[in-house]
């Protein structure tokens, strides 16, 4: 084939990919789930914020109790940079289970609704409408971890204010308001990956179950499970290195007095890696399976 | 008649004898020194260096009335020690106290004068104190005080000048406990049994403070 014709069709693939990308938005911001599920994880938010002003003080007198007896502490550890912090702590197992179901919903629904025959029947390739799904579903996740941390910071900065942030990575760690804010920042950044890599399995999982509640109950148990093998140790340098579970606390580095790169920069690469993965094993088994 | 008259000779050696022990004259001059100071305000840097804490050198102002409660101020968090920071020996000698000599010790080749003070007022909070009393400049150096309830804090003190009456650096060398605590406040772990969370054993911690910028206001 020439050359210029290769180009072309390949040209022409991701235009039509691209219009898949579109409507797939456009289905996306259409449907109240999405808006609900983004209403659902602001009032987690608020809930947490809450929960923070109430036990927050009493869970540092805890922390801080041997110490009272030591020193005098003067300032302000309650404050919007540990609520931030809390809030990552907690939303990196919520927003996932939130983001699953979005996601995979934009794949079941269509065998649910029987649009995605409709959809074959124009001249669509499979790999070209479970590409745009995989793309939508991914900068779904970027806008709502976006959405997350505009919101984590304005509402903890403007009711808690600035300050130094303590964390407790088995030892108590301080860091100034001034290091504290690219901290939390990192850690979005590196949470994203985790939370990407959660919304491409759903929507592979999606490929596989494609009814809705099978999906649902599938990725619920694969969060699940990926949280409880993250506190295994599995007794092996490869497994507790490599293994897809061993990665989705990577955020937390950022939070040890000496950020371990080597390790953020291996964990992210494997992240991706495993997204490559998900995406493609999905691509692949959608593209062999028949519509039914 | 013999027995009792010596008996009585013993009563009142001991008494003389306990007596002279009551006030070591160097620690009254340095507390007579301390007790000029009608207040002070110093610029603290403070460095932590205890195993299971990791935390910047923070800056603090530190205000000293007679008679006050120390005051501090600080833009940012800090943790400022309890010890360490009565540089006016108030707290030490505020309640009924005797001495007791202890010879002398030698630092850094330089003799000090070793001296016990054991408080006689049961509502003093140390049982007992050493202080290391350099003699040639009439300050104290180092002391190691043993509290009722806190354990045992021991102060290095440094000075800038031979006539200076307040540290430049203190070392505060104590005895702290560790803990370990998940750190999940929402999670089902959020009721922390105190108990379990805490290891036993304790840790010895250091704190660095270094002085500057003293303001001080003595008594006309």
């Amino acid at each position: 084939m020439h050359p210029g014709a290769k180009y072309g069709k390949t040209l022409q693939y991701l235009s039509i990919v691209k219009a898949l990308i579109q409507i797939e938005f456009f289905k996306l911001f259409k449907q109240s789930r999405t808006y609900l599920a983004l209403a659902s994880l602001f009032c987690i938010e608020l809930i947490i914020l809450g929960s923070a002003y109430f036990q927050g003080k009493n869970i540092l007198d805890i922390l801080l109790e041997n110490l009272q007896k030591n020193f005098y502490f003067e300032g302000n550890l309650l404050n919007g940079n540990l609520l931030v912090y809390l809030i990552l702590n907690t939303q990196w197992f919520h927003l996932p289970l939130i983001l699953m179901i979005v996601v995979s919903g934009t794949l079941t629904t269509e065998y649910k609704d029987r649009t995605i025959q409709t959809t074959m029947l124009q001249p669509v390739k499979k790999g070209q409408f479970i590409l745009a799904k995989y793309v939508v579903a991914i900068c779904f996740t970027l806008t709502s971890v976006l959405f997350l941390a505009l919101t984590s910071f304005s509402l903890s900065y403007t009711f808690f204010g600035r300050g130094d942030l303590i964390v407790y990575l088995d030892t108590l760690n301080f860091f100034p308001a001034s290091e504290a804010f690219p901290r939390l920042l990192y850690a979005f950044l590196s949470g994203t990956l985790s939370m990407i890599f959660f919304s491409v399995a759903s929507l592979t999982i999606g490929v596989i179950c494609k009814d809705a509640a099978k999906t649902w109950i599938v990725s619920a148990f694969f969060l699940i499970l990926s949280h409880l093998l993250l506190k295994i140790d599995f007794g092996n340098t490869i497994m507790n290195t490599l293994f897809f579970a061993k990665l989705s606390d990577t955020w937390q580095y950022f939070f040890q007095q000496d950020i371990a790169w080597d390790i953020v920069k291996l964990n992210s690469f494997l992240t991706i890696c495993y997204i490559l993965l998900f995406i493609g094993v999905g691509m692949l088994l959608f593209i062999k399976k028949d519509i039914e | 008649m013999r027995k009792y008259s010596l008996i009585g000779l013993f009563i009142i050696s001991s008494c003389t004898f306990v007596h002279a022990q009551q006030h070591d004259p160097d620690l009254l001059y340095i507390k007579s020194r301390m007790d000029s100071i009608q207040s002070f305000s110093v610029d603290l840097t403070l460095e932590v260096d205890i195993s299971f804490i990791h935390m910047p050198s923070k800056k603090a102002k530190m205000k000293y009335t007679k008679n006050k409660p120390i005051k501090f101020s600080s833009a940012d968090f800090v943790m400022l020690p309890k010890r360490g920071l009565d540089f006016t020996l108030n707290s030490l000698l505020s309640y009924s106290y005797i001495t007791v000599p202890r010879g002398e010790e030698i630092r850094n080749g330089k003799k000090y004068k070793a001296l016990n003070i054991v408080p006689t007022d049961p509502n003093s909070d140390f049982s007992i104190a050493l202080l290391l009393i350099d003699i040639s400049n009439m300050r104290v150096t180092e002391s190691e005080i043993s509290t009722r309830k806190d354990g045992t804090y021991k102060l290095l003190m440094n000075y800038d000048k031979p006539t200076a009456i307040l540290p430049a650096k203190v070392e505060v060398a104590f005895e702290v406990q560790r803990i370990r605590i998940p750190f999940n406040f929402m999670g089902k772990d959020t009721d922390i049994d105190r108990k379990k969370m805490r290891e036993s054993g304790s840790k010895t911690g250091k704190i660095f403070l270094t002085m500057s910028n003293y303001i001080i206001e003595h008594i006309r």
